[in-house]
Protein backbone atom coordinates (compact mmCIF):
# COMPACT_ATOMS: atom_id res chain seq x y z
CA UNK A 1 0.00 0.00 0.00
CA UNK A 2 2.68 2.46 1.07
CA UNK A 3 4.90 1.49 -1.79
CA UNK A 4 2.06 1.89 -4.27
CA UNK A 5 1.23 5.34 -2.90
CA UNK A 6 4.85 6.36 -3.08
CA UNK A 7 5.20 5.27 -6.70
CA UNK A 8 1.91 7.01 -7.56
CA UNK A 9 3.09 10.29 -6.01
CA UNK A 10 6.41 10.15 -7.85
CA UNK A 11 4.71 9.32 -11.15
CA UNK A 12 1.96 11.92 -10.72
CA UNK A 13 4.38 14.69 -9.84
CA UNK A 14 6.63 13.88 -12.77
CA UNK A 15 3.66 13.82 -15.16
CA UNK A 16 2.30 17.10 -13.83
CA UNK A 17 5.81 18.55 -14.08
CA UNK A 18 6.07 17.53 -17.72
CA UNK A 19 2.64 19.02 -18.38
CA UNK A 20 3.66 22.36 -16.86
CA UNK A 21 6.61 22.53 -19.20
CA UNK A 22 4.87 21.25 -22.31
CA UNK A 23 1.62 23.19 -22.08
CA UNK A 24 2.50 25.72 -24.81
CA UNK A 25 2.34 22.86 -27.32
CA UNK A 26 -1.18 21.80 -26.56
CA UNK A 27 -2.84 24.89 -25.17
CA UNK A 28 -6.07 25.65 -26.99
CA UNK A 29 -7.98 28.16 -24.89
CA UNK A 30 -11.35 29.54 -25.85
CA UNK A 31 -11.56 32.95 -27.44
CA UNK A 32 -12.99 34.92 -24.53
CA UNK A 33 -9.99 34.27 -22.34
CA UNK A 34 -7.43 36.66 -23.72
CA UNK A 35 -6.54 37.88 -20.25
CA UNK A 36 -6.42 34.29 -19.08
CA UNK A 37 -3.59 33.74 -21.53
CA UNK A 38 -1.59 36.47 -19.86
CA UNK A 39 -2.19 34.66 -16.62
CA UNK A 40 -1.19 31.27 -18.06
CA UNK A 41 2.46 31.45 -16.91
CA UNK A 42 1.32 32.57 -13.48
CA UNK A 43 -1.15 29.70 -13.03
CA UNK A 44 1.44 27.28 -14.32
CA UNK A 45 4.03 28.49 -11.84
CA UNK A 46 1.55 27.99 -8.98
CA UNK A 47 0.94 24.42 -10.13
CA UNK A 48 4.67 23.76 -10.47
CA UNK A 49 5.36 25.04 -6.94
CA UNK A 50 2.60 22.83 -5.58
CA UNK A 51 4.00 19.84 -7.44
CA UNK A 52 7.46 20.53 -6.04
CA UNK A 53 6.08 20.84 -2.51
CA UNK A 54 4.20 17.53 -2.72
CA UNK A 55 7.26 15.72 -4.05
CA UNK A 56 9.49 17.28 -1.37
CA UNK A 57 7.08 16.20 1.39
CA UNK A 58 7.04 12.68 0.01
CA UNK A 59 10.83 12.52 -0.39
CA UNK A 60 11.50 13.96 3.04
CA UNK A 61 8.85 11.73 4.58
CA UNK A 62 10.99 8.65 4.28
CA UNK A 63 13.62 7.68 6.75
CA UNK A 64 16.15 10.41 7.12
CA UNK A 65 19.16 10.43 9.40
CA UNK A 66 21.58 12.93 10.78
CA UNK A 67 24.48 11.73 8.63
CA UNK A 68 22.47 11.99 5.43
CA UNK A 69 21.34 15.49 6.40
CA UNK A 70 24.91 16.55 7.12
CA UNK A 71 26.29 14.95 3.95
CA UNK A 72 23.57 16.52 1.83
CA UNK A 73 24.23 19.92 3.38
CA UNK A 74 27.96 19.77 2.81
CA UNK A 75 27.68 18.44 -0.74
CA UNK A 76 25.14 21.13 -1.63
CA UNK A 77 27.49 23.70 -0.16
CA UNK A 78 30.46 22.48 -2.23
CA UNK A 79 28.41 22.42 -5.43
CA UNK A 80 26.96 25.86 -4.72
CA UNK A 81 30.49 27.22 -4.26
CA UNK A 82 31.43 25.73 -7.63
CA UNK A 83 28.46 27.56 -9.11
CA UNK A 84 29.55 30.73 -7.34
CA UNK A 85 32.81 30.49 -9.26
CA UNK A 86 30.74 30.10 -12.42
CA UNK A 87 28.86 33.38 -11.89
CA UNK A 88 31.96 35.26 -10.75
CA UNK A 89 34.19 34.14 -13.62
CA UNK A 90 32.34 34.22 -16.92
CA UNK A 91 32.79 30.74 -18.35
CA UNK A 92 32.09 30.11 -22.03
CA UNK A 93 28.50 29.45 -23.05
CA UNK A 94 26.17 27.45 -20.89
CA UNK A 95 28.94 25.72 -18.97
CA UNK A 96 27.86 25.02 -15.43
CA UNK A 97 29.86 22.99 -12.92
CA UNK A 98 26.82 21.86 -10.94
CA UNK A 99 25.79 18.95 -13.12
CA UNK A 100 28.79 16.65 -12.67
CA UNK A 101 28.58 16.57 -8.84
CA UNK A 102 24.81 16.19 -9.09
CA UNK A 103 25.05 13.23 -11.44
CA UNK A 104 27.76 11.56 -9.37
CA UNK A 105 25.92 11.99 -6.07
CA UNK A 106 22.64 10.81 -7.54
CA UNK A 107 24.34 7.82 -9.10
CA UNK A 108 26.06 6.69 -5.89
CA UNK A 109 23.53 7.72 -3.21
CA UNK A 110 20.36 6.98 -5.15
CA UNK A 111 17.43 8.77 -6.74
CA UNK A 112 16.00 10.34 -3.60
CA UNK A 113 19.32 11.87 -2.54
CA UNK A 114 19.96 13.00 -6.11
CA UNK A 115 16.58 14.71 -6.34
CA UNK A 116 17.05 16.55 -3.06
CA UNK A 117 20.56 17.56 -4.00
CA UNK A 118 19.42 18.94 -7.35
CA UNK A 119 16.60 20.95 -5.86
CA UNK A 120 18.59 22.28 -2.91
CA UNK A 121 21.76 23.07 -4.87
CA UNK A 122 19.88 25.40 -7.16
CA UNK A 123 18.02 26.96 -4.23
CA UNK A 124 21.14 27.54 -2.12
CA UNK A 125 23.25 28.88 -4.95
CA UNK A 126 20.42 31.26 -5.87
CA UNK A 127 20.28 32.39 -2.24
CA UNK A 128 23.99 33.10 -1.97
CA UNK A 129 24.41 34.76 -5.36
CA UNK A 130 21.20 36.79 -5.18
CA UNK A 131 19.67 34.88 -8.08
CA UNK A 132 16.23 34.24 -6.66
CA UNK A 133 13.67 34.83 -9.38
CA UNK A 134 10.62 33.44 -11.13
CA UNK A 135 12.86 31.02 -13.05
CA UNK A 136 14.06 29.40 -9.82
CA UNK A 137 11.24 26.82 -9.33
CA UNK A 138 11.72 25.61 -12.90
CA UNK A 139 15.48 25.27 -12.50
CA UNK A 140 15.04 23.50 -9.16
CA UNK A 141 12.60 21.05 -10.62
CA UNK A 142 14.70 20.15 -13.66
CA UNK A 143 17.91 19.89 -11.63
CA UNK A 144 15.97 17.59 -9.31
CA UNK A 145 15.13 15.43 -12.31
CA UNK A 146 18.81 15.24 -13.24
CA UNK A 147 19.68 13.85 -9.81
CA UNK A 148 16.60 11.63 -9.72
CA UNK A 149 17.31 9.97 -13.06
CA UNK A 150 20.99 9.59 -12.21
CA UNK A 151 19.87 7.40 -9.33
CA UNK A 152 17.96 5.19 -11.75
CA UNK A 153 21.03 4.34 -13.82
CA UNK A 154 22.07 0.68 -13.66
CA UNK A 155 25.08 -0.16 -11.49
CA UNK A 156 27.85 -1.37 -13.77
CA UNK A 157 30.74 -3.36 -12.38
CA UNK A 158 33.42 -2.35 -14.87
CA UNK A 159 34.75 1.16 -14.05
CA UNK A 160 35.37 2.08 -17.69
CA UNK A 161 31.85 1.20 -18.74
CA UNK A 162 30.49 3.00 -15.70
CA UNK A 163 32.32 6.21 -16.57
CA UNK A 164 31.20 5.89 -20.19
CA UNK A 165 27.58 5.62 -19.10
CA UNK A 166 27.88 8.69 -16.89
CA UNK A 167 29.55 10.67 -19.69
CA UNK A 168 26.69 9.83 -22.04
CA UNK A 169 24.23 10.78 -19.32
CA UNK A 170 26.03 14.10 -18.85
CA UNK A 171 25.86 14.89 -22.56
CA UNK A 172 22.16 14.04 -22.78
CA UNK A 173 21.20 16.09 -19.73
CA UNK A 174 23.40 18.99 -20.79
CA UNK A 175 21.25 19.36 -23.90
CA UNK A 176 17.96 18.33 -22.30
CA UNK A 177 18.30 20.82 -19.45
CA UNK A 178 18.45 23.73 -21.87
CA UNK A 179 15.66 22.26 -23.97
CA UNK A 180 13.30 21.99 -21.00
CA UNK A 181 14.27 25.25 -19.29
CA UNK A 182 13.80 27.24 -22.49
CA UNK A 183 10.23 25.98 -22.69
CA UNK A 184 9.54 28.07 -19.63
CA UNK A 185 10.79 31.33 -21.09
CA UNK A 186 9.38 30.67 -24.54
CA UNK A 187 5.82 31.87 -23.96
CA UNK A 188 7.25 34.79 -21.95
CA UNK A 189 9.59 35.96 -24.66
CA UNK A 190 7.23 35.35 -27.51
CA UNK A 191 4.16 36.60 -25.74
CA UNK A 192 0.77 35.03 -25.68
CA UNK A 193 -1.12 36.44 -28.63
CA UNK A 194 -0.67 35.97 -32.35
CA UNK A 195 3.04 35.24 -32.18
CA UNK A 196 5.24 32.28 -32.79
CA UNK A 197 3.88 30.72 -29.63
CA UNK A 198 0.51 30.25 -31.17
CA UNK A 199 -1.78 28.67 -28.66
CA UNK A 200 -4.12 27.19 -31.22
CA UNK A 201 -1.49 26.13 -33.70
CA UNK A 202 -1.64 22.43 -32.86
CA UNK A 203 1.28 20.61 -31.32
CA UNK A 204 3.17 19.71 -34.51
CA UNK A 205 3.23 23.33 -35.58
CA UNK A 206 4.20 24.39 -32.07
CA UNK A 207 6.91 21.74 -31.83
CA UNK A 208 8.54 22.71 -35.13
CA UNK A 209 8.45 26.36 -34.15
CA UNK A 210 10.00 25.55 -30.82
CA UNK A 211 12.72 23.45 -32.44
CA UNK A 212 13.62 26.35 -34.71
CA UNK A 213 13.65 28.70 -31.73
CA UNK A 214 15.78 26.29 -29.73
CA UNK A 215 18.27 25.66 -32.53
CA UNK A 216 18.61 29.37 -33.20
CA UNK A 217 19.00 30.59 -29.64
CA UNK A 218 20.20 27.86 -27.36
CA UNK A 219 21.70 24.82 -29.08
CA UNK A 220 25.26 26.10 -29.18
CA UNK A 221 25.04 27.27 -25.60
CA UNK A 222 23.82 23.84 -24.47
CA UNK A 223 26.51 22.02 -26.43
CA UNK A 224 29.11 23.89 -24.40
CA UNK A 225 27.33 22.76 -21.24
CA UNK A 226 27.41 19.15 -22.45
CA UNK A 227 31.12 19.38 -23.20
CA UNK A 228 31.70 20.94 -19.79
CA UNK A 229 29.89 18.02 -18.17
CA UNK A 230 32.08 15.56 -20.06
CA UNK A 231 35.25 17.39 -19.03
CA UNK A 232 34.26 17.56 -15.37
CA UNK A 233 33.09 13.96 -15.26
CA UNK A 234 36.34 12.81 -16.88
CA UNK A 235 38.24 14.84 -14.34
CA UNK A 236 36.27 13.88 -11.25
CA UNK A 237 34.31 10.76 -12.14
CA UNK A 238 36.51 7.88 -11.04
CA UNK A 239 37.92 9.34 -7.80
CA UNK A 240 34.57 10.83 -6.81
CA UNK A 241 32.68 7.56 -7.29
CA UNK A 242 35.31 5.79 -5.19
CA UNK A 243 35.11 8.37 -2.39
CA UNK A 244 31.31 8.59 -2.39
CA UNK A 245 30.90 4.81 -2.37
CA UNK A 246 33.22 4.50 0.60
CA UNK A 247 31.27 7.11 2.53
CA UNK A 248 27.91 5.67 1.54
CA UNK A 249 28.59 2.64 3.71
CA UNK A 250 29.37 4.89 6.64
CA UNK A 251 26.31 7.07 6.14
CA UNK A 252 23.62 4.46 5.89
CA UNK A 253 21.41 3.35 8.70
CA UNK A 254 18.72 0.77 8.63
CA UNK A 255 15.81 1.05 11.01
CA UNK A 256 15.09 -2.45 12.32
CA UNK A 257 11.54 -2.55 13.56
CA UNK B 1 12.06 53.36 10.82
CA UNK B 2 12.05 50.41 8.53
CA UNK B 3 9.83 47.46 7.73
CA UNK B 4 11.78 44.34 8.58
CA UNK B 5 9.56 41.32 8.71
CA UNK B 6 10.47 38.83 6.00
CA UNK B 7 6.91 37.70 5.42
CA UNK B 8 5.77 41.29 4.90
CA UNK B 9 8.46 41.70 2.23
CA UNK B 10 7.34 38.46 0.60
CA UNK B 11 3.81 39.89 0.29
CA UNK B 12 5.32 42.97 -1.39
CA UNK B 13 7.31 40.72 -3.73
CA UNK B 14 4.31 38.59 -4.70
CA UNK B 15 2.15 41.67 -5.28
CA UNK B 16 4.76 43.34 -7.50
CA UNK B 17 5.50 40.15 -9.45
CA UNK B 18 1.82 39.36 -10.02
CA UNK B 19 1.24 42.91 -11.26
CA UNK B 20 4.23 42.71 -13.61
CA UNK B 21 3.00 39.39 -14.98
CA UNK B 22 -0.58 40.48 -15.52
CA UNK B 23 -0.08 43.63 -17.55
CA UNK B 24 1.42 44.25 -20.96
CA UNK B 25 0.99 47.98 -20.85
CA UNK B 26 4.51 49.46 -21.13
CA UNK B 27 3.57 52.54 -19.07
CA UNK B 28 2.62 50.45 -16.04
CA UNK B 29 5.65 48.21 -16.53
CA UNK B 30 8.07 51.14 -16.58
CA UNK B 31 6.38 52.57 -13.50
CA UNK B 32 6.72 49.21 -11.70
CA UNK B 33 10.36 48.90 -12.72
CA UNK B 34 11.23 52.36 -11.43
CA UNK B 35 9.35 51.78 -8.18
CA UNK B 36 11.11 48.46 -7.55
CA UNK B 37 14.49 50.03 -8.22
CA UNK B 38 13.68 52.96 -5.92
CA UNK B 39 12.69 50.60 -3.09
CA UNK B 40 15.84 48.51 -3.63
CA UNK B 41 18.14 51.52 -3.53
CA UNK B 42 16.49 53.10 -0.49
CA UNK B 43 15.80 49.99 1.62
CA UNK B 44 18.60 47.68 0.43
CA UNK B 45 21.51 46.68 2.59
CA UNK B 46 24.75 48.49 1.87
CA UNK B 47 26.76 45.28 2.28
CA UNK B 48 24.63 43.18 -0.04
CA UNK B 49 27.83 42.05 -1.76
CA UNK B 50 27.09 40.29 -5.01
CA UNK B 51 24.70 42.23 -7.21
CA UNK B 52 23.55 41.79 -10.78
CA UNK B 53 24.40 44.36 -13.48
CA UNK B 54 20.71 45.18 -13.89
CA UNK B 55 20.97 47.86 -16.56
CA UNK B 56 23.21 45.81 -18.81
CA UNK B 57 21.14 42.66 -18.34
CA UNK B 58 17.94 44.56 -19.02
CA UNK B 59 19.25 46.03 -22.26
CA UNK B 60 20.42 42.59 -23.42
CA UNK B 61 17.05 41.03 -22.60
CA UNK B 62 15.10 43.83 -24.31
CA UNK B 63 17.13 43.80 -27.51
CA UNK B 64 17.07 40.00 -27.64
CA UNK B 65 13.29 39.88 -27.21
CA UNK B 66 12.74 42.68 -29.76
CA UNK B 67 14.90 41.00 -32.37
CA UNK B 68 13.35 37.61 -31.77
CA UNK B 69 9.75 38.72 -32.08
CA UNK B 70 10.43 40.99 -35.05
CA UNK B 71 12.10 38.15 -36.97
CA UNK B 72 9.62 35.42 -36.08
CA UNK B 73 6.34 37.30 -36.45
CA UNK B 74 5.34 38.82 -39.80
CA UNK B 75 2.15 40.44 -38.45
CA UNK B 76 1.48 44.18 -38.34
CA UNK B 77 0.76 47.09 -40.63
CA UNK B 78 3.97 49.17 -40.68
CA UNK B 79 6.55 47.14 -42.58
CA UNK B 80 10.14 48.14 -41.82
CA UNK B 81 11.81 45.88 -44.38
CA UNK B 82 11.22 42.49 -45.95
CA UNK B 83 13.39 39.41 -45.65
CA UNK B 84 13.33 36.45 -48.04
CA UNK B 85 10.83 33.77 -47.04
CA UNK B 86 12.85 31.35 -44.97
CA UNK B 87 10.84 28.77 -43.10
CA UNK B 88 9.48 30.13 -39.79
CA UNK B 89 11.54 33.32 -39.75
CA UNK B 90 11.63 35.83 -42.55
CA UNK B 91 8.94 37.66 -44.44
CA UNK B 92 7.93 41.12 -43.41
CA UNK B 93 9.61 42.65 -40.37
CA UNK B 94 7.08 45.00 -38.83
CA UNK B 95 7.26 47.79 -36.31
CA UNK B 96 4.38 46.29 -34.33
CA UNK B 97 6.14 42.96 -33.89
CA UNK B 98 9.30 44.75 -32.73
CA UNK B 99 7.32 46.77 -30.20
CA UNK B 100 5.56 43.66 -28.99
CA UNK B 101 8.92 41.95 -28.51
CA UNK B 102 10.25 44.94 -26.62
CA UNK B 103 7.25 44.78 -24.26
CA UNK B 104 7.94 41.08 -23.65
CA UNK B 105 11.52 41.98 -22.78
CA UNK B 106 10.29 44.74 -20.51
CA UNK B 107 8.15 42.25 -18.56
CA UNK B 108 11.18 40.05 -17.96
CA UNK B 109 13.37 43.02 -17.03
CA UNK B 110 10.77 44.28 -14.55
CA UNK B 111 10.57 40.85 -12.93
CA UNK B 112 14.34 40.75 -12.70
CA UNK B 113 14.47 44.14 -10.98
CA UNK B 114 11.69 43.19 -8.55
CA UNK B 115 13.42 39.99 -7.48
CA UNK B 116 16.78 41.73 -7.32
CA UNK B 117 15.21 44.21 -4.90
CA UNK B 118 14.17 41.40 -2.55
CA UNK B 119 17.62 39.81 -2.83
CA UNK B 120 19.13 43.11 -1.84
CA UNK B 121 16.75 43.90 1.01
CA UNK B 122 16.14 40.60 2.82
CA UNK B 123 19.24 38.87 4.29
CA UNK B 124 19.90 35.30 3.16
CA UNK B 125 19.46 33.90 6.68
CA UNK B 126 15.97 35.38 6.83
CA UNK B 127 15.05 33.82 3.50
CA UNK B 128 16.16 30.41 4.79
CA UNK B 129 13.78 30.85 7.72
CA UNK B 130 10.85 30.78 5.33
CA UNK B 131 11.20 26.99 4.94
CA UNK B 132 7.90 25.54 6.18
CA UNK B 133 8.25 23.98 9.60
CA UNK B 134 6.82 20.70 8.32
CA UNK B 135 9.87 20.45 6.04
CA UNK B 136 12.27 21.16 8.90
CA UNK B 137 14.84 18.55 7.87
CA UNK B 138 15.22 20.23 4.51
CA UNK B 139 15.49 23.52 6.36
CA UNK B 140 18.40 22.08 8.32
CA UNK B 141 20.09 20.97 5.08
CA UNK B 142 19.71 24.44 3.58
CA UNK B 143 21.03 26.03 6.75
CA UNK B 144 24.07 23.73 6.81
CA UNK B 145 24.75 24.43 3.14
CA UNK B 146 24.51 28.20 3.49
CA UNK B 147 26.58 28.21 6.69
CA UNK B 148 29.34 26.08 5.18
CA UNK B 149 29.79 28.23 2.07
CA UNK B 150 32.47 30.55 3.52
CA UNK B 151 34.26 27.59 5.04
CA UNK B 152 34.20 25.72 1.72
CA UNK B 153 35.75 28.72 -0.01
CA UNK B 154 38.50 28.81 2.64
CA UNK B 155 38.98 25.09 2.16
CA UNK B 156 39.54 25.61 -1.58
CA UNK B 157 42.16 28.25 -0.84
CA UNK B 158 43.89 26.02 1.71
CA UNK B 159 44.08 23.11 -0.72
CA UNK B 160 45.40 25.38 -3.47
CA UNK B 161 48.12 26.65 -1.13
CA UNK B 162 49.02 23.11 -0.14
CA UNK B 163 49.29 22.18 -3.82
CA UNK B 164 51.35 25.27 -4.55
CA UNK B 165 53.83 24.28 -1.82
CA UNK B 166 54.15 20.93 -3.56
CA UNK B 167 54.98 22.74 -6.79
CA UNK B 168 51.62 22.16 -8.48
CA UNK B 169 50.85 25.33 -10.43
CA UNK B 170 47.38 24.31 -11.62
CA UNK B 171 48.09 25.39 -15.15
CA UNK B 172 46.52 22.46 -16.95
CA UNK B 173 42.82 21.77 -16.40
CA UNK B 174 43.70 18.24 -15.35
CA UNK B 175 45.62 19.63 -12.38
CA UNK B 176 42.33 20.72 -10.82
CA UNK B 177 41.66 17.11 -9.93
CA UNK B 178 44.18 17.54 -7.12
CA UNK B 179 42.04 20.37 -5.72
CA UNK B 180 38.56 18.98 -6.28
CA UNK B 181 39.14 15.46 -4.95
CA UNK B 182 40.51 16.57 -1.56
CA UNK B 183 37.71 19.13 -1.39
CA UNK B 184 35.12 16.38 -1.83
CA UNK B 185 36.73 13.93 0.60
CA UNK B 186 37.42 16.65 3.16
CA UNK B 187 33.82 17.83 2.86
CA UNK B 188 32.42 14.34 3.44
CA UNK B 189 34.76 13.92 6.40
CA UNK B 190 33.44 17.20 7.83
CA UNK B 191 29.92 15.97 7.28
CA UNK B 192 30.67 12.95 9.46
CA UNK B 193 31.97 15.19 12.25
CA UNK B 194 29.00 17.50 11.89
CA UNK B 195 26.57 14.58 12.07
CA UNK B 196 28.19 13.31 15.26
CA UNK B 197 27.93 16.80 16.72
CA UNK B 198 24.28 17.06 15.74
CA UNK B 199 23.42 13.69 17.28
CA UNK B 200 25.34 14.61 20.44
CA UNK B 201 23.19 17.72 20.73
CA UNK B 202 19.95 15.84 20.41
CA UNK B 203 19.22 15.69 16.69
CA UNK B 204 17.84 12.23 15.99
CA UNK B 205 20.50 9.82 14.76
CA UNK B 206 17.77 8.28 12.68
CA UNK B 207 14.18 9.36 12.53
CA UNK B 208 11.32 7.59 10.88
CA UNK B 209 9.36 10.52 9.57
CA UNK B 210 7.25 8.66 7.08
CA UNK B 211 3.87 10.26 6.57
CA UNK B 212 0.81 8.09 7.26
CA UNK B 213 -0.99 6.95 4.13
CA UNK B 214 -3.96 9.25 4.78
CA UNK B 215 -1.71 12.29 4.51
CA UNK B 216 -0.10 11.06 1.32
CA UNK B 217 -3.49 10.32 -0.17
CA UNK B 218 -4.54 13.85 0.74
CA UNK B 219 -1.47 15.31 -0.96
CA UNK B 220 -2.09 13.20 -4.04
CA UNK B 221 -5.68 14.40 -4.06
CA UNK B 222 -4.54 18.02 -3.77
CA UNK B 223 -2.14 17.57 -6.66
CA UNK B 224 -4.84 15.95 -8.80
CA UNK B 225 -7.33 18.65 -7.88
CA UNK B 226 -5.09 21.52 -8.81
CA UNK B 227 -3.89 19.81 -11.98
CA UNK B 228 -7.51 19.33 -12.99
CA UNK B 229 -8.20 22.95 -12.16
CA UNK B 230 -5.23 24.11 -14.19
CA UNK B 231 -6.33 22.11 -17.24
CA UNK B 232 -9.88 23.30 -16.75
CA UNK B 233 -8.95 26.97 -16.58
CA UNK B 234 -7.16 26.69 -19.93
CA UNK B 235 -9.74 24.74 -21.85
CA UNK B 236 -13.08 25.48 -20.30
CA UNK B 237 -13.09 28.57 -18.18
CA UNK B 238 -13.38 30.24 -14.87
CA UNK B 239 -14.22 27.55 -12.30
CA UNK B 240 -10.81 26.07 -13.03
CA UNK B 241 -8.78 28.41 -10.92
CA UNK B 242 -11.09 27.78 -7.97
CA UNK B 243 -10.02 24.12 -8.05
CA UNK B 244 -6.40 25.19 -8.37
CA UNK B 245 -6.68 27.43 -5.33
CA UNK B 246 -8.50 24.66 -3.46
CA UNK B 247 -5.64 22.23 -4.09
CA UNK B 248 -3.16 24.88 -3.03
CA UNK B 249 -5.10 25.58 0.16
CA UNK B 250 -5.22 21.87 0.97
CA UNK B 251 -1.43 21.61 0.85
CA UNK B 252 -0.93 24.93 2.64
CA UNK B 253 -3.30 23.98 5.47
CA UNK B 254 -1.61 20.61 5.86
CA UNK B 255 1.84 22.22 5.92
CA UNK B 256 0.66 24.70 8.54
CA UNK B 257 -1.03 22.05 10.65
CA UNK B 258 1.86 19.58 10.44
CA UNK B 259 4.25 22.41 11.22
CA UNK B 260 2.44 23.17 14.44
CA UNK B 261 2.86 19.62 15.66
CA UNK B 262 6.62 20.01 15.86
CA UNK B 263 8.17 22.25 18.43
CA UNK B 264 11.09 24.33 17.21
CA UNK B 265 13.04 27.12 18.78
CA UNK B 266 13.59 30.41 17.05
CA UNK B 267 16.71 32.45 17.47
CA UNK B 268 16.30 36.24 17.34
CA UNK B 269 12.56 36.41 16.70
CA UNK B 270 11.32 39.09 14.33
CA UNK B 271 8.61 41.24 15.89
CA UNK B 272 5.72 42.51 13.77
CA UNK B 273 5.71 46.29 13.74
CA UNK B 274 3.16 48.76 12.41
CA UNK B 275 5.52 49.35 9.49
CA UNK B 276 5.21 45.70 8.47
CA UNK B 277 1.43 45.89 8.64
CA UNK B 278 1.60 49.05 6.52
CA UNK B 279 3.83 47.29 4.01
CA UNK B 280 1.35 44.46 3.57
CA UNK B 281 -1.62 46.83 3.40
CA UNK B 282 -0.12 49.05 0.72
CA UNK B 283 1.10 46.07 -1.32
CA UNK B 284 -2.40 44.63 -1.44
CA UNK B 285 -4.07 47.86 -2.70
CA UNK B 286 -2.99 47.60 -6.37
CA UNK B 287 -3.90 43.90 -6.34
CA UNK B 288 -7.49 44.83 -5.52
CA UNK B 289 -7.73 46.47 -8.92
CA UNK B 290 -6.69 43.22 -10.48
CA UNK B 291 -9.10 40.93 -8.70
CA UNK B 292 -12.17 42.97 -7.70
CA UNK B 293 -14.74 43.00 -10.49
CA UNK B 294 -15.83 46.66 -10.36
CA UNK B 295 -12.67 48.24 -11.69
CA UNK B 296 -12.01 48.83 -15.35
CA UNK B 297 -9.07 46.62 -16.25
CA UNK B 298 -9.01 47.22 -20.00
CA UNK B 299 -5.93 49.47 -19.77
CA UNK B 300 -3.91 46.47 -18.53
CA UNK B 301 -4.27 44.49 -21.72
CA UNK B 302 -2.48 46.69 -24.20
CA UNK B 303 -1.37 45.20 -27.49
CA UNK B 304 0.38 46.93 -30.42
CA UNK B 305 -1.41 44.70 -32.94
CA UNK B 306 -2.87 45.26 -35.50
CA UNK B 307 -1.44 48.79 -35.63
CA UNK B 308 0.50 50.81 -33.10
CA UNK B 309 -1.49 52.99 -30.68
CA UNK B 310 -0.53 55.01 -27.63
CA UNK B 311 -0.98 52.81 -24.54
CA UNK B 312 -3.92 53.90 -22.38
CA UNK B 313 -3.25 55.13 -18.86
CA UNK B 314 -5.74 54.69 -16.05
CA UNK B 315 -4.74 57.33 -13.50
CA UNK B 316 -6.48 55.56 -10.62
CA UNK B 317 -4.51 52.38 -11.28
CA UNK B 318 -1.24 54.29 -11.65
CA UNK B 319 -1.83 55.89 -8.25
CA UNK B 320 -2.60 52.46 -6.80
CA UNK B 321 0.73 51.22 -8.18
CA UNK B 322 2.51 54.07 -6.40
CA UNK B 323 1.49 52.43 -3.10
CA UNK B 324 4.30 49.93 -3.72
CA UNK B 325 6.78 52.71 -2.94
CA UNK B 326 5.57 52.83 0.69
CA UNK B 327 8.67 51.11 2.20
CA UNK B 328 10.95 53.63 0.49
CA UNK B 329 8.83 56.56 1.66
CA UNK B 330 8.90 55.58 5.33
CA UNK B 331 12.68 55.14 5.24
CA UNK B 332 13.22 58.54 3.62
CA UNK B 333 10.78 60.27 6.00
CA UNK B 334 12.38 58.85 9.14
CA UNK B 335 15.95 59.78 8.23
Amino acid sequence: MNRLLSVTIYAASILVGIATFAYPFVLAPNAEMVDQQTLAPLLTMVLLLLCLAVLLIEVQGQTINARMVAALGVLVSITAVLRFIETAVPAPGGFSPIFAPLILAGYVFGARFGFLMGVLTLLVSALITGGVGPWLPYQMFVAGWVGLTAGWLPRLQRPRLELGLLLLFGVVWGLLFGFIINLYSWPFLMGPAATSWQPDAGWQEGASRYLAYYAATSLLWDLVRSLGNVALLLLLGTPAIRALTRFRQRFEFQVVA
Amino acid sequence: MKARHTQAWIVWLVAAAVLALSTRNPLYLILLLLLARLVAVVCGRQDAGFSLPLLKLGLVIMSFATLLNALFVPIGSVILFTLPDWPLIGGAVTLEAAVYGAINGLVLWTLLVIFAAINQIVPTADLVRLTPRALRDLGVVILIAVTYVPETIQQVQRIREAQAIRGNRLTHWRDWRSVLTPLLIGGLERAMVLAEAMVARGYGATADTEQPWQVRLLLLLALGLSFGGWVWSFWVGWPGWVLLVLGLLLVAVWLWQAGHQVKVTRYRPQPWTKWDVGLIGTAVIPLLFLFLPWFDRSSLFYTPYPSLTIPPLDLLFAVALLCLAYPAIIVVRSS
